[in-house]
């Protein structure tokens, strides 16, 4: 059943990039744009494991690095988000899910995730950060995260739990 | 901790977005940056059609970035729209207070009156019934009672009380108001008297045979020593006559040329002309304007119209007409209109 994985993990990716860069971008919320990508990585993670996570997380990466009107170094973000679905996959117990550990996981995540793209672009020789700006946009990252955390969430488990249940993690 | 399998997936994931990246920061043209493109374009074409499909929320919601300039911008115009509004009244204003002084003016030139101009500041209340207004000048301004009191479109009422600053003014269609007047160009005389009603005057007119018509103008027949009306100011227009001529008097309803609920600058004049103006001053026929001719007065056909007014130019009418007809009449005006 990896085929059927794989395309609910290109699905998920390719519409939580779609939408941010679509509409989420573009309502000019107040601070960072509202990172559904991140969150879908998580959300696929938690619900998938951590190799599904961390493959969710390249492709996420790839796909909001190549679409326009992208223009960041190619990976970077594949990178990070590589990294977020496989912690988020193995840091979380099954059997330790409460709402404020997934939503702690969940603003970790984001936050991180602005930070350690910002990071990392500084170390390639971005000059394009500002890093004035970083702890309102960490910290709006995180809260947009925690918003739409719960409904992502959800969506993926029960999607999984249709499509591929053999890898749905339970308690 | 990883499984094996894990551990390679990690690590060629891992190496894949490494080597993106070195490939892109290599930059420059090559097989990379052509799928790069490709892929570009793949995504391009998807977010074109997602931003169809969002865009009616895009619509909705882009307010979020503007909200704050756009309520900035608000303030600033509503600010900036009010001081323009602020400024175009007080234009405004003062357009209209140099039209009024202006026809004040002309009514003063073309009759040679001399008066002082003032402004109506207080108006008395309307369930008082009487007509009365405040005006700011007073004695100190040479303002005495029973002084004709004019705008530019013609009669306004008299002085009844001065204060050192202020008088008091009783305006024509108050009810106690009597005005002597002479139908333009005849030597047809009456009494004007205020009804309470803002546009409508009654004249009685003494002969009961006289010739009085619709359209007729009234100007006033002047009391001993001008006071407390000058001889040749515009009172107003018949509109309605009432009674045939075999009645005992006649009696026609008039519109006041002054419109009394705008008043604005006044003028009380304090030195009527050494000669009676007679009918130099009349406004032109449906004419809101002072003009100095009383060419249209005849224009309307009739005879009694036509038989008088030398020079219908400002400067010949504005010298005193040579008819002395107003002078007997003086003395009764002066008596009826103080009554």
């Amino acid at each position: 059943m990896i085929w059927r994985q794989a395309l609910i993990i290109l699905t998920f990716t390719l519409a939580a990039v779609l939408v941010e860069v679509t509409l989420l971008s573009r309502l000019g919320i107040p601070g960072a744009t509202p990172d559904l990508v991140v969150v879908t990585v998580v959300a696929l993670a938690l619900a998938m494991g951590p190799v599904q996570g961390a493959v969710a997380g390249f492709a996420a990466g790839v796909l909001i690095d190549l679409a326009p009107p992208g223009d960041t170094l190619l990976g970077v973000n594949a990178i990070v988000y590589v990294l977020i679905g496989v912690i988020t996959g193995f840091a979380v117990d099954p059997r330790d899910r409460t709402v404020p550990l997934l939503m702690g996981i969940v603003g970790l995540s984001t936050g991180a995730a602005v930070l350690l793209t910002a990071g990392l672009d500084t170390l390639l020789g971005s000059d394009r950060v500002d890093w004035e700006q970083m702890p309102s946009l960490v910290l709006t990252a995180a809260l947009y995260g925690l918003i739409l955390a719960p409904g992502m969430i959800l969506l993926t488990t029960w999607v999984v739990r249709r499509a591929t249940p053999e890898v749905l993690v339970t308690a | 901790m990883f499984s094996r399998r894990t551990r390679v997936l990690l690590a060629v994931l891992v190496v894949a977005s490494l080597t993106f990246v070195i490939l892109d920061l290599r930059g420059g043209e090559g097989p990379f940056a052509t799928v790069r493109s490709a892929g570009a374009n793949v995504l391009g074409g998807l977010e074109r059609a997602a931003a169809t499909v969002f865009s009616p929320v895009i619509g909705a919601g882009s307010w979020f970035s503007t909200l704050r300039d756009q309520s900035s911008q608000i303030e600033e115009l509503s600010a900036e729209n009010e001081r323009l509004q602020t400024e175009l009244q007080i234009l405004t204003n003062d357009r209209a207070r140099a039209a009024a002084l202006d026809g004040l003016l002309r009514v003063a030139s073309v009759g040679q009156y001399r008066f002082v101009p003032a402004e109506v500041i207080a108006v008395g209340p309307a369930q008082d019934f009487s007509w009365t207004v405040t005006i700011d000048a007073g004695r100190n301004d040479g303002i005495e009672q029973d002084m004709s009191v004019i705008n530019g479109a013609g009669l306004v009422g008299r002085v009844l009380k001065t204060t050192a600053s202020t008088s008091t003014v009783v305006l024509l269609v108050d009810q106690g108001s009597a005005v002597g007047g002479r139908v333009a160009g005849t030597d047809e005389i009456g009494i004007v008297a205020g009804t309470g009603s803002q546009d409508s005057l009654e004249f009685e007119l003494l002969d009961p045979m006289a010739d009085i018509r619709v359209g007729d103008a009234l100007v006033t027949f002047g009391s001993k020593g001008g006071r407390p009306y000058a001889p040749g100011l515009p009172i107003g227009e018949v509109v309605k006559v009432r009674g045939t001529g075999g009645m005992l008097t006649r009696i026609a309803t008039v519109r006041p040329y002054a419109d009394m609920s705008t008043l604005s600058i006044v003028g009380v004049v304090t030195k009527p002309p050494r000669e009676d103006p007679r009918d130099s001053v009349l406004p032109a026929r449906g004419d809101v304007s002072i003009i100095p001719s009383p060419a249209p007065l005849g224009g309307d056909g009739d005879a009694a119209a036509g038989d008088e007014e030398p020079a219908p130019d400002a400067t010949a009418s504005s010298a005193p007409a040579e008819e002395t007809a107003a002078v007997p009449v003086d003395e009764v005006a002066g008596s009826e209109a103080e009554q």
